[in-house]
């Protein structure tokens, strides 16, 4: 089977157009953030939730209601995977395990199982906060790093920028089906590896690229620079598609089949893996003509001047 | 044959080498699944005796092969199998209320601590110096300064940066002491497989798998432990209840026991220290008949024969053990009043004890049945009622080297001479003389006085150190102690000299640590999860098996052979590292799934573009493998980078993601680029010169 056949589809020429879709998608992701706050989960504010399991059918207004008569005010309900499911949420720390308990054993005629209990102090939520927004920086210069020291700096910066883009627009669809009620996705640790895993990937999808630009530079020296981009990404495109076909079918999988616990995980890597082979084709390699066009002032029709010829094809 | 033989090692020690690293998870699955039976038998046996003799004929005959197993098997996260997770810290501010001096403390100083309570629940901050800066902010005006509320007796120039030092000092010690006194109470209470590690300098952090009783473990966490000091009473009195529990015993018929060898075992290793076991029991029947000579010799003029003279070495062995059901579960040794003399084994064989001070040792194994029969109503009516047996905290150091655990017991005066209170300080340190490791005590007031009249009427007992029910020390009192200073020798390395402080300071320390992170799930969840990973895992594997197989052909199965290698290596390999299976680890190994067959997507790929080009299909196959090699690992090890970034700053099920996506990538460079060229190189050399690689078929030219 071979789905593409010596494409030549010109992805270059549009760059403008994607390159003001993607500007838009993270404005709109700034707007968004202000009306409907990313929701934090309680790995990193801190708090109590009980995930609690009844035998029959129950209200969410009447679990709120005996709750917030054991003196939990404020306690957040939502459902979890399975009917008849709840998740329960509340600020407090301390014996809430207990008051949950002995409320929710006043609703009559119902038994309940408690399915897991996460009770995180305040402190160990700030530092929680703190060590993820480390990580997600440290993995963004690990990579400008290696890319850099394994192509040259334009390219390393593109692989960042396409990557950072990736990141953000990925959190941008987590709060938006989060705020539309679409899904439950609230960012806690799960998503915060999640997102990790995207910014591996992306980078992954971009040095394909990467890789056959240098090869193909190479190999037509003084080629039409924007000519040369668009060759390597069409020749690239059959197993671009395909890697993330496997990935994608496996994360469908996931998010069917993997259960509550996995399903904001499942989501997060989806869209984040979508949007970043669109933005290795997109992105990192528009932004690197953009470079040599602009920062570099090289004339693009003339072809490549390799400044280093550092590079050597293996 | 012989061109591709090395291949075909390779993929032969490779399948090989990932079963071999999962069968001692098959293994403890199958002997778990044994025990649960024999659990169940247990169960319903009909007292408590039957049923632990079905326990011990378990452990008899599996004990040894389940451990080993279970030690490589594949561990299941706490997500996955229930339990508690738990994260313990050191509560600063109650500690230094606990520190200062009890009568000095006045509302102004109980202010200071309060508001560094509260701020030190939402920060980072090192909690002293929050303590410091409040006090400097609302004590210091008012006159006061740190030497108004801290004593600590006989501290000489005491000054206010001794005062600090030592509250830094004391926040230190309190993690340790807190850690010991928690290890004790998990294993008494029985936490099968529990994983306590201190994190930083003032956490806690426990992995109890299995618990579902949170409020019995909470209290278990939050209770204060107990220090007391009591009389050693391992006297001719608790030697004769033993002999009596024995005949007791007798009266009833005991169901035959494993154990029995253990026993025998024992009482040898612990007289000689023998490593074998066949020699151990030859040279335990020696013994008994010298032994029997011993307590012959000290009964000579009592008319009592010998009721095993003349039967063969074997045949006394074994009519000793079942004569004796209770006494033969620990060895008993006397110790003369000489100096220097040898201690002595004795034998339960006939009710003439010396008096004088005896010597319990008792093997690990034997532990539950000790335990079980000195439960029993009867037994326990025996028992002098003033006395209690006590066991220590720690197995015999001289003999944990060998891998056994004995444990030495001892009865104690049930009343407690003296409880911690009393204790200022304690301190690990070295005898200048000896150069020795010792620990020196000191006591307040009150307890140096008490102290005094107590060393003084024990001369030449000893006293045993007991933390929540547990013997640490029971050192001999060489000389009346007054001035409340004591120094305690007999040390055998300076770890133990500081385990020693670290319990006597729970007496003037009471360590308050309080839960800052509790995490429970439940088995409901886990094994919900459970299926919902194994459902997800088979429906990815087929997936991705059966869109490879179609877009590259034969390629794409051999591509799918590797992935499936790949995905037992990665089992195996987590195995044998001791890691433990998340479900965010699930997650990552169908991940890995997704992009192991990327690297088979790029080579393949490649050998297309290269076989369109009109290479040959060796010469295709050659450039495939080798100019995609770059590509393939560029794109893993970026990823690989982010797993490490991750298992680093990630906690607990996170970093079993981490840790599963980095084998994965190491395992996907190995499967994808060496298994499948291999599996190919065989093929074409069975006689194929071609193999489908899915491409169209435009292959003209030959």
């Amino acid at each position: 089977m071979q789905l593409f056949d010596k494409t030549n589809i010109d992805f270059v020429s549009l760059r403008k157009v994607f390159i003001n879709i993607s500007g838009l998608i993270l404005i709109l992701g700034v707007v968004v953030a202000f009306i409907f706050p990313p929701e934090f989960g309680i790995d990193y504010t801190g708090g109590s939730e009980v995930a609690v399991k009844f035998s029959k059918n129950v209200s969410t207004d009447e679990l709120r209601n005996v709750i917030s008569n054991a003196g939990l005010k404020n306690a957040e309900i939502k459902s979890f995977g399975e009917d008849n499911q709840y998740l329960i949420r509340v600020k407090e720390f301390g014996d809430v395990q207990i008051k949950i308990e002995s409320a929710l054993s006043k609703i009559t005629n119902n038994t309940f199982t408690i399915l897991k209990v996460d009770k995180i102090g305040a402190k160990i939520g700030g530092e929680m906060r703190m060590q993820a927004f480390f990580a997600i920086i440290l993995a963004i210069i690990a990579m400008l790093i290696y890319i850099g020291f394994r192509f040259e700096f334009a390219f390393g910066l593109g692989a960042m920028i396409a990557l950072v883009h990736d990141v953000f627009v990925a959190i941008t669809f987590i709060m938006v089906f989060n705020a539309l009620g679409i899904m439950d996705l609230e960012i806690n640790q799960s998503l915060l590896a999640a997102l990790l895993t995207v910014v591996g990937y992306s980078v992954n999808d971009t040095v394909i690229v990467f890789d056959r630009v240098r090869e193909n530079r190479e190999l037509h020296k003084g080629m039409n620079f924007i000519k040369l981009i668009n060759l390597s990404i069409n020749e690239t495109l059959s197993r671009t598609v395909n890697t993330v076909m496997t990935v994608v079918i496996t994360l469908v999988v996931l998010l069917i089949f993997g259960g509550p616990v996995l399903m904001g995980f499942a989501f997060t890597l989806l869209v984040g893996i979508l949007v970043g082979t669109y933005s290795s084709v997109y992105i990192a390699s528009n932004f690197v003509i953009w470079y040599f066009e602009k920062i570099k002032k090289q004339d693009l029709e003339t072809g490549w001047i390799n400044e280093k010829n550092k590079v050597k094809t293996a | 044959m012989k061109k591709v033989l090395g291949k075909i090692i390779l993929v032969a020690i490779t399948l090989i080498a990932a079963l071999a690293m999962l069968y001692p998870t098959y293994k403890a699955n199958n002997l778990e699944k044994i025990q649960k039976e024999y659990l169940a038998k247990a169960k319903q046996a009909k007292n408590s005796s039957d049923s632990l003799a079905v326990i011990e004929a378990f452990q008899k005959q599996y004990g040894e092969a389940l451990m080993k197993a279970k030690n490589s098997q594949l561990k299941l996260g706490l997500d996955l199998r229930g339990g508690m997770y738990v994260t313990l810290e050191v509560d600063v501010a109650k500690l230094i209320e606990e520190t200062a001096t009890k009568q000095y403390v006045d509302d102004t100083f109980m202010q200071v601590v309060e508001k560094t309570a509260a701020e030190a629940r939402n920060t980072e901050d090192d909690v002293i110096d929050i303590f410091l800066k409040n006090f400097n902010a609302i004590a210091r005006p008012k006159g006061k300064s740190l030497i108004s509320y801290f004593d600590f007796g006989n501290v000489r120039d005491l000054s206010e940066e001794k005062i600090i030092e030592k509250l830094r000092n004391d926040q230190k010690q309190a993690i340790d002491q807190a850690l010991e006194v928690l290890r004790q109470r998990i294993d008494q209470y029985g936490v099968a497989e529990p994983n306590i590690q201190k994190q930083g300098a003032t956490r806690i952090v426990m992995e109890l798998p299995g618990v579902s009783n949170v409020a019995d473990m909470r209290s278990l966490l939050s209770t204060t432990a107990r220090l007391e000091f009591k009389l050693v009473k391992n006297n001719r009195q608790i030697v004769e209840f033993f002999y009596r529990v024995d005949n007791l015993l007798k009266g009833k018929l005991e169901p035959v026991v494993a154990a029995t060898d253990t026993a025998k075992v024992d009482t040898n290793k612990v007289a000689k220290a023998d490593k074998t076991k066949t020699t151990a029991k030859v040279d335990t029947t020696k013994k008994k008949t010298d032994s029997t000579k011993v307590a012959a010799d000290t009964t000579k003029k009592s008319d009592t024969t010998d009721p095993y003279a003349g039967l063969p070495k074997e045949e006394a062995a074994k009519k000793y053990l079942s004569d004796h059901p209770f006494t033969r579960l620990f060895t008993t040794y006397y110790m003369p009043p000489q100096k220097n003399a040898n201690v002595v084994p004795i034998y339960y064989t006939v009710n003439q004890f010396p008096e004088g001070e005896y010597m319990f040792k008792i093997m690990e194994d034997s532990l539950p049945r000790f335990k079980e029969i000195m439960n029993r109503p009867e037994v326990k009516a025996l028992m002098p009622a003033e006395l209690a047996i006590a066991f220590d905290a720690k197995p015999d150091p001289r003999f944990v080297e060998q891998n056994i655990n004995v444990f030495d017991f001892y009865s104690l005066k049930k009343e407690p001479e003296l409880t911690g209170e009393v204790i200022v300080d304690a301190l690990a340190t070295y005898d200048p003389s000896s150069n020795l490791p010792v620990v020196t005590m000191a006591m307040n007031a009150d307890g140096a006085e008490r102290w005094s009249k107590i060393t003084g009427a024990n001369l030449n007992k000893r006293i045993a150190i007991v933390l929540d029910d547990r013997v640490y020390s029971a050192p001999n009192v060489q000389s009346k102690i007054t001035g409340g200073n004591s120094q305690i020798s007999g040390m055998s390395s300076p770890e133990e000299a500081r385990l020693l402080e670290i319990v006597l300071k729970a007496g003037a320390l009471k360590a308050p640590v309080e839960i800052i992170e509790e995490r429970i799930v439940g088995p409901s969840l886990g094994e919900d999860s459970i299926r919902n990973g194994i459902t997800a895992s088979v429906i990815a594997v087929i997936l991705v098996v059966l869109y490879m197989a179609m877009y590259y052909s034969t390629g794409g199965v051999y591509a799918d052979i590797a992935v499936v290698l790949n995905i037992v290596l990665i089992l195996g390999i987590l195995a044998s590292l001791g890691g433990t299976l998340s479900l965010p680890g699930i997650a990552g190994i169908i991940l890995t799934l997704g992009m192991a067959v990327d690297a088979n997507v790029l080579i393949y790929e490649r050998i297309r573009e290269e076989l369109h080009k009109g290479r040959s299909f060796k010469s295709a196959l050659d450039e495939g493998f080798s100019k995609a090699l770059s590509a393939i690992l560029d794109s893993n090890i970026t990823t690989f980078i982010t797993g490490l970034i991750l298992f680093y700053l990630g906690s607990g099920p996170i970093q079993g993601f981490a840790l599963t996506l980095m084998i994965g990538i190491l395992m996907t460079l190995f499967t994808a680029i060496l298994i499948t060229r291999a599996l190919i190189d065989i093929t074409l050399n069975a006689g194929k010169d071609t193999i489908s690689f899915g491409e169209k078929k435009i292959k003209t030219i030959k």
